[in-house]
């Protein structure tokens, strides 16, 4: 007994210090993002301005924040970015909301498995471009295409991740809501759900990834006129550097963005899982 | 040596046909049962044609070579796995499938990960089968954690604790309903040495509490004498019972005055079961290499 209260001292130890540790990390990743993108934009205006490669190509950084600041500033940037940011948040959510039911559904039924899987992996592995033309055709240049194609990309990611998720339940874990008298809908709500949950935050992952390049392509090549894309491809055509970068930089911000706010989901949705370790 | 075997010989027989003075309370009649793989339209016998009484109270625990068909038995008893031939009862009526009556500790513990420990324990308790009232919960769990040393641990989520820490959870989980019958598959087989003499040594004197009947599987020989009433050998694939060893030790078996584990009678089981095995392992080797 007196090792069972031992062993027991250290692991809540263990627990206290581990936390400290993480806070202390975490003050010094900030700290030293700050300074590693800081050394990297001086970097950037010091190579722009020995002007070793072309200006118009590679405008000094300090012109690129100039025409971020001008951008928002006079009202270019900020219709095209909130049309982007809106369109693609209402294209995650049609795409979880169709993907998480359809790839559960067909994790648990080896029915639903084998009738739509050919469909689910065909869409899965062909390319989005390729659908442009035919989607132009089918809904033409509006904004219900730049959608149809953030959707088409992001949600079979969501819907394959789900359904491994569920296949891949631990069978004992299963067996234990049997063994402790867990009815059919209960092993599926109490063990085979939660079990997903991880699954599904991935899936979303992915298809933010998968969404976001969706919403490039139809933005740049659908000629709709409105959103990030089009404000990049506007500033490649007019020769306009600093501005096409500070887009680039939005986009980065922007996916990086997302997908950190997806990290704190996961965590805060499943915080039994260590992911820093993963 | 020679009176291990008057004891045991031939163990499977008289387990079938004694009449035992109290009524089984798991009875295995004549089983035969496997796995289908379909794909190959075969079927694996994993056990053949055993017929086994467990006497209530008692803790049995079952040896025999990897892969002779030890957690098929105990799937049987369980309710996942049906026989092919012959029936399992437990107070006399068929199992069907799992029941209330039989609890199940799990080699790999399966705890749910995003339950904490606390909340592990009552799953056993807030589904429809063996449903406990809300009010009863805590004070179940509350007892159930001091049987196995684990109090002051309620909020800790699996991955804070140790092997042998995450094993009490799962027997405090088994334990918590109060079954009559509580299985165990290897469940000290992921523990390191140590923790797994310790966690022999509670599960005694827990059981010496609980007073459950045990059908327990193990690898060790040492863990089955130290901990068993009747130890059952099982022989290699197909599996048919080979022996049935009574374990004629005085209990507690842990105390360390007693010193079981050096007293000779322990060393004649030990050698037995040793032989037996042996015998089935080499067997076992030679078929897999004639093949």
């Amino acid at each position: 007994m007196t090792e069972t209260i031992q062993g027991a001292t250290r692991t809540n130890d263990q627990q206290i210090e581990s936390i400290h540790v993480s806070r202390f990390a975490r003050l010094k990743n900030v700290a030293i993002t700050v300074v590693n993108l800081t050394i990297f934009f001086v970097i950037w205006e010091l190579v722009a301005r020995a002007e070793v490669i072309n200006a118009l190509f590679f405008p000094r950084a300090t012109e690129m924040f100039a025409a971020l600041f001008n951008g928002f500033a006079d009202g270019t940037i900020w219709p095209q970015l909130s049309h982007s940011l809106s369109n693609f948040l209402i294209g995650l959510a049609i795409s979880a909301v169709i993907g998480i039911p359809v790839g559960l559904l067909m994790g648990a039924s080896k029915v639903a498995d084998l009738i739509l899987s050919p469909y689910v992996w065909a869409m899965t592995s062909l390319p989005r471009v390729a659908l442009i033309p035919l989607l132009i055709l089918i809904m033409g240049f509006g904004n219900s295409m730049q959608l149809t194609i953030i959707v088409l990309s992001a949600v079979f990611p969501i819907m394959v991740n789900c359904m491994a998720g569920v296949k891949t339940v631990e069978p004992s874990l299963v067996r234990a809501g049997e063994v402790f008298g867990a009815s059919r809908p209960q092993i599926y709500l109490k063990v085979i759900l939660p079990y997903t949950l991880p699954f599904v935050i991935s899936g979303v992952n992915q298809g933010i990834a998968r969404g976001l390049v969706g919403m490039l392509i139809g933005e740049l090549l659908g000629g709709g006129g409105n959103g990030l894309g089009f404000l990049l491809d506007k500033a490649g055509e007019q020769f306009d550097a600093p501005m096409l970068y500070a887009t680039l930089i939005l986009l980065a911000v922007m996916s990086v963005g997302l997908v950190q706010a997806m990290r704190w989901l996961e965590q805060h949705a499943a915080p039994w899982r260590d992911i820093s370790r993963a | 040596m020679g009176q291990v075997e008057a004891h045991s010989a031939p163990g499977a027989q008289r387990a079938a046909d004694d009449k035992a003075p109290e009524p089984a309370l798991i009875e295995a009649a004549h089983v035969t049962a496997g796995y289908d793989n379909r794909r190959e339209h075969t079927r694996l016998i994993a056990l053949r044609d055993v017929s086994l009484q467990v006497r209530p109270g008692e803790f049995l625990a079952i040896v025999g070579p990897s892969g002779c068909g030890k957690t098929t038995f105990i799937n049987l008893i369980a309710g996942f796995v049906k026989p092919i031939e012959g029936s399992v009862r437990v107070r006399g009526s068929e199992v069907t499938g799992p029941g209330a009556d039989r609890a199940m500790v799990f080699q790999d513990y399966a705890l749910l990960p995003w339950r904490t420990v606390e909340r592990n324990i009552r799953f056993a308790m807030e589904n429809r089968r063996g449903h406990v009232p809300k009010s009863e919960q805590a004070g179940r769990v509350a007892q159930a954690l001091e049987l196995v040393g684990l109090t002051g641990f309620e909020k800790s989520y699996p991955h804070e604790l140790s092997g042998g820490m995450r094993q009490r959870v799962g027997i405090a989980r088994a334990l918590v309903t109060e079954p009559e019958i509580l299985l165990m598959d290897e469940p000290f087989g992921a523990v390191d040495a140590m923790t797994r003499e310790a966690m022999q040594a509670e599960l005694e004197k827990i059981i010496a509490e609980t007073r459950q009947t045990v059908v327990f599987i193990t690898h060790s020989i040492d863990e089955a004498i130290l901990l068993a009433d009747r130890i059952v050998v099982i022989s290699k694939r197909p599996g048919t019972i080979r022996e049935v060893i009574d374990v004629d030790l005085p209990r507690p078996r842990f105390d360390e005055q007693a010193d079981v584990q050096r007293s000779p009678r322990f060393g004649e089981i030990r050698s037995h079961l040793w032989s037996l095995l042996a015998d089935e392992a080499l067997g076992a080797k030679q078929e897999g290499a004639s093949r």
